[in-house]
């Protein structure tokens, strides 16, 4: 009790010094604001001039919502990197009326000349641009022939050549709904950005240049993530600049409504402003971003602000003509109000600042924010709004209160009536309170959690548009990527001299046997001419090789290849030598000669590659015994080795290529396995209906095989050998876009990613991609040891901070919920009476959430924020009504009459304030983007729902508590009461 | 006007004319060019090199490809000529061979052999500036660009070079909008080209790092392609060099595309 008295005094002590040295208080506010906001203002006017102090900066990138340092981002970042993937620009192009979609002269010279104009644009990577001119189409121009060529080199001249492009388009199945739609009646142009900052002025060059084409029958739709973004940070203050000043006005237009008196209702405004822009200025000053966070601080600020002046000004306006003395009618209502409005105060305040334990950093700037500016809102309403009565002219105050009193009769009649009503059906009232809850909780239990940044655009938004149109059209929009990476085995050098002698004994051995087949094949062969044994032979080994499966009997088919190859030299050598012979003597039994002579040579060449791969064994352990850093020292190691024993002839081919084929082991993404893996992963995926379609190394190794093959639909297949996929690839990279290779495995082939193209980014929809990702991977293990997959994506970034914000919300909400009970404990010096304080914001927030769940509206970001938003409200009407109705108790005979009293001037205060603040917030309806109309919507509900919980429930709950509640008068009296009697008898009379 | 447009000197063996044979002075941009061409590509009547290529990522990893190249001239310098290549390294492109009968009017005919599908494919007439093998360096850089592909003007003449700015006769076929060579006086060997997109901005690079004299021929023995837009560069290096080794035309041929012509490879 002592510590609130002194509180008390302390705040009366505040008001006394405001009401002696009016004029000063008056000034030093407007000076401290002014101050602030050139501080904040100058140095982003004119940046650089002012030393320390920085320039406004605005931020309205989403990865921002987790922290630089976070994991997730961390890895995104590096991975965009890793794998050359830029934020883009989409340029759509749609075409429904013409009877080939986009693909006709007119249409595809725009998209040519439009590319051409991208490319040049500053900021745009040129390289990196992806339209109809600029990526490759390979195909197959007749049997045996392989083209490589740019998918469309020229705008067509003809209506057969539009088509050519569209057929060859769609013959790429990583093009087909990713550039060109399956319709054909759309297509997208990718302009890759150096840096999302340049969104805007690219989406900007590219409208222009379309208005200068003409668009005719054309749609063109700019869309893609980066332009969303910084279009947002553009409409983010046109509603900074145009809401927020109508939602001052509307509260200005309501406050005359109730008070009629233009320059007394000016003050709240004045605080209301002053305690706004110094906090923003501040923001600025200390370094922070504007973010779509921070960017609603004033929105929060000024409703609050409002809130407290409100008290003054209806409390004043209703008991000025007591006295006629606004000296003593101030010093009265602030002795009354400055124990509430400092508890509210700081009630909402801890509200907010538990934001700061989010782990979200714009959440915890906003929180932050709202705290200091709420505090100061308190701050300059106690010492401004009396000072600044004070310096009214007497005269204007002469008919204040009186000129609306017959309008305010019928209200207060009203809200008298309310009391009664209440009372009497204080019961019925709880029960229905308790149906509420009740209803709140099945709704509380439907929550979706869900956001998706591109809805924070209107429905009718070009931005939205795009979206819709092209997710309709496309394989999806919304990119998600996940890394799979080759768990690479622990290497010590002598389990890699173990695992190269096993391989090297497996090649010998195999050798061996292929060799003796060979021999086999040569022994019987009736062939009469060295030249058809030749063909014979080496038809056997070529179809041998082609057939194997194990990897070292194809090594030594391959190396039989060799052997004949010498074979054919030697052949041809004693043809030639034979063809001057002839004339001289008659040739005979050659091919019998031949393959005697080759017979010997096979065995010998056989005995030599068996014994010279097994020396690698031994040479490896050699080589151990050093201890090499890493494998690839170790193969150097080894290679050097061979080189001095060949005295400088090189390793030779044959350990050369051992030595090789081991550089290579681990590159496990060309193993066929491997991508089989892959793409049956991403098969199965696309059973999930978010997922547009997905891309990955697999499917670009398919289709250059097919296209090198027949070019048919059979030989869209992954090859045999992990060879043959380097070679595919080989080729791929002979286009004019040799690096498109990276954005889906890195240079060592040991990571790899799948393209996944979502059709929304609601994060909802990603949550379910994870869910069926994690399921699949749970039941099939990928056939080499790999880490776990990991993602990267904004959409995938999105549900990180979403899941973040969520639990961080959570936390943030049950912590200030335990921190305002002990405040209000302290307070009213009783538990209970904490509790019931409590009572009316539970009851609020629940039912908020509850309708929220039922009307299934997303709980997403600016909805979580609020939760912190009604919880300082709600409370705040408690406060004022508790204290008012206990005050009034004490000095009433029963409870009865206590709570006529209170629905006077108190609950005439807490109305007004529902409304005038309520009401003041639905112009935020008009902003262009949702979560202000969110933020809008959801202030004027909560402050309804706290104005009728408050005046609702606790005179029910209180009459039906009444015997605990005041069992001691005096034990819980509060030192003001004495003087409130004059009040409440001058009410009553 | 011809002019010589190869920007890549290199897998190329070359012959040098001797310089006392002209007085750079009197020189044409015509000769010029054509001394260029000659130098760059069609020193000897055949050529061979082991060529050792460095692909350099934005990141600064490494891949390495290695392969022999093989080349046979027709009768005139300056007309058409056969290349052979024969990849080595890294082990999964071994035994790939690659094919070109370079013609100086019309597209050239190229051939490749894939030996894990054991197959045989005819690589239609198409865009020749395209990645050799996912380098830096084109097809075209390779093969040589046909002089008659663009416009040619002499725009400066110093003590050690001259320098010569070459436009393409047809614009929409190329990525460049023009390329400035910088050819040695004493070699006829461009030693640096800068390439120009159609924005004016320098996007790609070729500079000449040694020259060694191999038979009598300046030889361009190391050489970098950067793509400055890229961020990538392709270090190329040539070894044992030799010119007229005697090669046969039919290996040139698509036998010796399944079958490696050993001896002309060693």
């Amino acid at each position: 009790m002592k510590e609130t008295s002194q509180l008390k005094i302390s705040g009366n002590r505040i008001t006394q010094f405001a009401v002696l040295h009016s004029r000063f208080v008056v000034r030093a506010v407007a000076a401290i604001t002014i101050l602030l906001v050139l501080g904040a203002g100058l140095p982003t006017l004119l940046p650089g001039t002012f030393g320390v102090l920085p320039a406004a900066q605005i931020d309205t990138d989403p990865e921002t919502m987790l922290p630089a340092e976070h994991p997730a981002r961390v890895f995104h970042n590096e991975s965009k990197e890793k794998y050359g993937l830029s934020d883009a620009v989409f340029l759509g192009v749609v075409n429904d009326s013409h009877e080939h979609g986009v693909f006709n002269t007119e249409t595809l010279g725009k998209v040519f000349a439009i590319t051409e104009y991208a490319k040049k644009l500053e900021g745009v990577i040129a390289a990196d641009v992806m339209a109809p001119s600029t990526v490759d189409s390979i195909g197959n121009d007749g049997p045996g022939t392989v083209t490589f060529d740019w998918l469309m080199a020229e705008p067509p001249t003809s209506q057969e050549e539009a088509l050519a492009v569209r057929d060859r388009a769609m013959r790429i199945p990583f093009l087909k709904d990713t550039l060109v739609s399956h319709d054909g009646k759309a297509l997208v142009i990718y302009v890759p950005i150096e840096d999302k900052d340049v969104a805007h002025e690219v989406a900007v060059a590219l409208q222009d240049k379309l208005d200068a084409l003409g668009t005719g029958k054309d749609q063109f739709h700019i869309a893609g993530l980066p332009v969303a973004e910084d279009t947002f940070g553009i409409e983010m203050f046109i509603q900074m600049a145009i809401s927020a000043p109508v939602a001052m006005l509307v509260i200005f237009l309501l406050m005359w409504f109730y008070f009629r008196r233009f320059s007394l209702i000016v003050s709240p405004m004045l605080v209301a402003m002053a305690a706004a822009l110094s906090t923003m200025a501040l923001l600025v000053i200390t370094g922070n971003t504007i973010h779509i966070m921070s960017s609603m601080i004033p929105i929060f600020i000024m409703p609050i602000a409002v809130l407290d002046a409100v008290h003054i000004i209806s409390d004043f306006f209703d008991t000025y003509q007591e006295t006629r003395d606004r000296r003593k009618t101030i010093e009265k209502v602030m002795h009354h109000l400055s124990s509430p409005m400092l508890f509210t105060s700081l009630t909402t305040a801890a509200g907010f600042g538990s934001l700061a334990f989010t782990p979200i950093p714009p959440v915890q700037t906003f929180g932050i924010f709202v705290a200091f500016g709420v505090l100061a809102a308190w701050f300059f309403t106690i010492v401004f709004v009396p000072a600044y009565i004070m310096l009214l002219p007497e005269k204007r105050l002469l008919n204040f209160g009186r000129a609306t009193e017959g309008a305010e009769d019928t209200a207060t009649g009203l809200l008298g009536g309310m009391g009664r009503m209440r009372r009497g059906h204080a019961k019925l009232i709880v029960l229905l309170s308790v149906a509420l809850v009740a209803l709140a909780a099945v709704g509380i239990d439907k929550i979706r959690v869900n956001d998706n940044p591109t809805k924070w655009f209107e429905e009718d938004h070009p931005i939205r548009v795009a979206d819709r149109v092209l997710n309709q059209h496309f394989g999806g929009t919304y990119d998600a990527y996940l890394e799979f990476e080759y768990d690479v085995p622990e290497y010590t050098a002598e389990s890699f001299a173990a695992r190269l002698a096993e391989r090297a004994f497996a090649d010998a051995a195999a050798s061996r046997e292929v060799f003796a087949e060979l021999g086999v094949a040569l022994t019987v062969s009736s062939s009469s001419d060295p030249m058809d044994l030749l063909d014979e032979l080496d038809a056997l080994a070529r179809s041998k090789r082609m057939g194997e499966s194990r990897a070292a009997h194809r090594i030594g088919w391959s190396l039989t290849g060799d052997f004949l190859a010498e074979q054919y030299e030697l052949a041809e050598e004693i043809e030639e030598s034979e063809a001057v012979e002839a004339e001289e003597s008659e040739a005979d039994g050659s091919a019998a000669t031949f393959g005697a002579l080759m017979a010997q040579s096979l065995e010998k060449s056989s005995e030599g590659i068996a014994s010279r791969l097994s020396s690698v064994g031994e040479a490896a352990r050699g080589v151990a015994a050093n201890a090499p850093a890493d494998e690839e020292a170790f193969l150097a190691a080894l290679r050097s080795y061979y080189e001095t024993l060949e005295a400088g002839e090189g390793a030779g081919s044959l350990i050369e290529g051992f030595i090789g084929r081991a550089e290579q082991a681990d590159e496990v993404f060309k193993r066929p396995d491997v991508l089989a893996y892959l793409e049956k992963f991403q098969q199965a995926m696309q059973a999930n209906p978010a997922i547009g379609k997905s891309n990955s190394l697999a499917d670009i190794v398919k289709v250059v095989h097919r296209d090198l093959m027949s070019g048919e639909e059979a030989d869209y297949r992954l090859p045999a050998t992990s060879d043959t996929v380097g070679q595919t690839l080989a080729q791929y990279q002979s286009s004019h876009r040799k690096d498109d290779l990276w954005h889906f495995v890195t240079t060592d082939y040991q990571q790899g990613v799948v393209w996944f193209q979502l059709k929304s980014g609601d994060n909802r929809e990603m949550e379910s991609v994870l869910a069926s990702v994690d399921s699949y991977l749970a039941e099939n293990p990928p056939p080499i040891s790999m880490t776990t997959p990991k993602w990267f994506g904004l959409t995938y970034i999105n549900v990180v901070w979403q899941n973040n914000m969520v639990t961080g919300m959570v936390g943030a909400l049950l912590g200030s919920f335990v921190i305002v009970l002990i405040m209000m404990t302290v307070l009213f010096r009783s538990l209970l009476w904490g509790i019931l304080s409590m009572i009316p914001l539970t009851l609020t927030v629940g039912l908020i959430y509850g309708v929220l769940g039922l009307i299934g509206k997303d709980y997403d970001m600016p909805v979580a924020v609020l939760s912190s938003l009604s919880l300082g409200l709600a409370v705040d009407y408690a406060i004022h009504f508790l204290a008012r109705a206990r005050e009034l108790r004490h000095e009433s005979a029963n409870w009865a009459e206590a709570l006529e009293a209170v629905f006077g001037a108190p609950a005439r205060a807490i109305s007004r304030n529902v409304i005038v603040v309520g009401v003041g917030f639905l112009p935020l309806l008009l902003a262009p983007l949702v979560p202000y109309q969110t933020v809008g919507i959801l202030i004027a509900a909560i402050l309804l729902l706290a104005g009728i919980a408050t005046l609702g429930i606790l005179p029910a709950l209180i009459t039906l508590l009444e015997p605990w509640l005041f069992k001691s008068k005096m034990a819980n009296s509060l030192p003001e009461a004495r003087s409130s009697r004059a009040t409440v008898n001058e009410k009553q009379s | 006007m011809r002019i010589l447009t190869t920007t890549l000197a290199s897998l190329v063996l070359i012959l040098i004319l001797s310089s006392s044979e002209a007085s750079a002075k009197d020189l044409s941009v015509n000769e010029v060019v054509e001394r260029t061409n000659a130098a760059s590509y069609y020193q000897g009547k055949d050529g061979k090199a082991t060529v050792t290529m460095t692909v350099v990522d934005k990141k600064g990893s490494k891949r390495t490809r290695q392969f022999t190249v093989l080349r046979r001239n027709s009768a005139d310098v300056g007309g058409d000529q056969s290349f052979y290549v024969h990849f080595n390294k890294p082990a999964d492109v071994a035994k790939m061979v690659f094919i070109a009968h370079k013609k100086v009017k019309g597209s050239d005919d190229r051939w490749l052999y894939l030996p894990g599908l054991d197959l045989v494919k005819r690589i239609a007439a198409s865009d020749e500036r395209t990645s050799f093998v996912g380098s830096d360096f084109f097809y075209e850089d390779v093969s040589g660009r046909s002089l008659a592909k663009d416009n040619h003007k002499l725009v400066e003449t110093s003590k050690n070079y001259y320098v010569l700015e070459n436009t393409p006769k047809k614009a929409s076929s190329v990525e460049f909008a023009s390329y400035k060579m910088w050819v040695h006086k004493g070699t006829f060997l461009p030693t640096k080209v800068e390439y120009y997109n159609k924005a004016g901005k320098k996007y790609r690079v070729m500079t000449v790092e040694s020259v060694e004299d191999v038979q009598g021929f300046k030889t361009v023995t190391r050489a970098t392609m950067e793509s400055l837009t890229l961020g990538t560069k392709t270090i190329v290096e040539y070894k044992n060099v030799k010119y007229n080794t005697g090669l046969p035309a039919k290996v040139f041929t698509e036998r010796y595309l399944r079958r490696a012509p050993l001896k002309y490879l060693k």
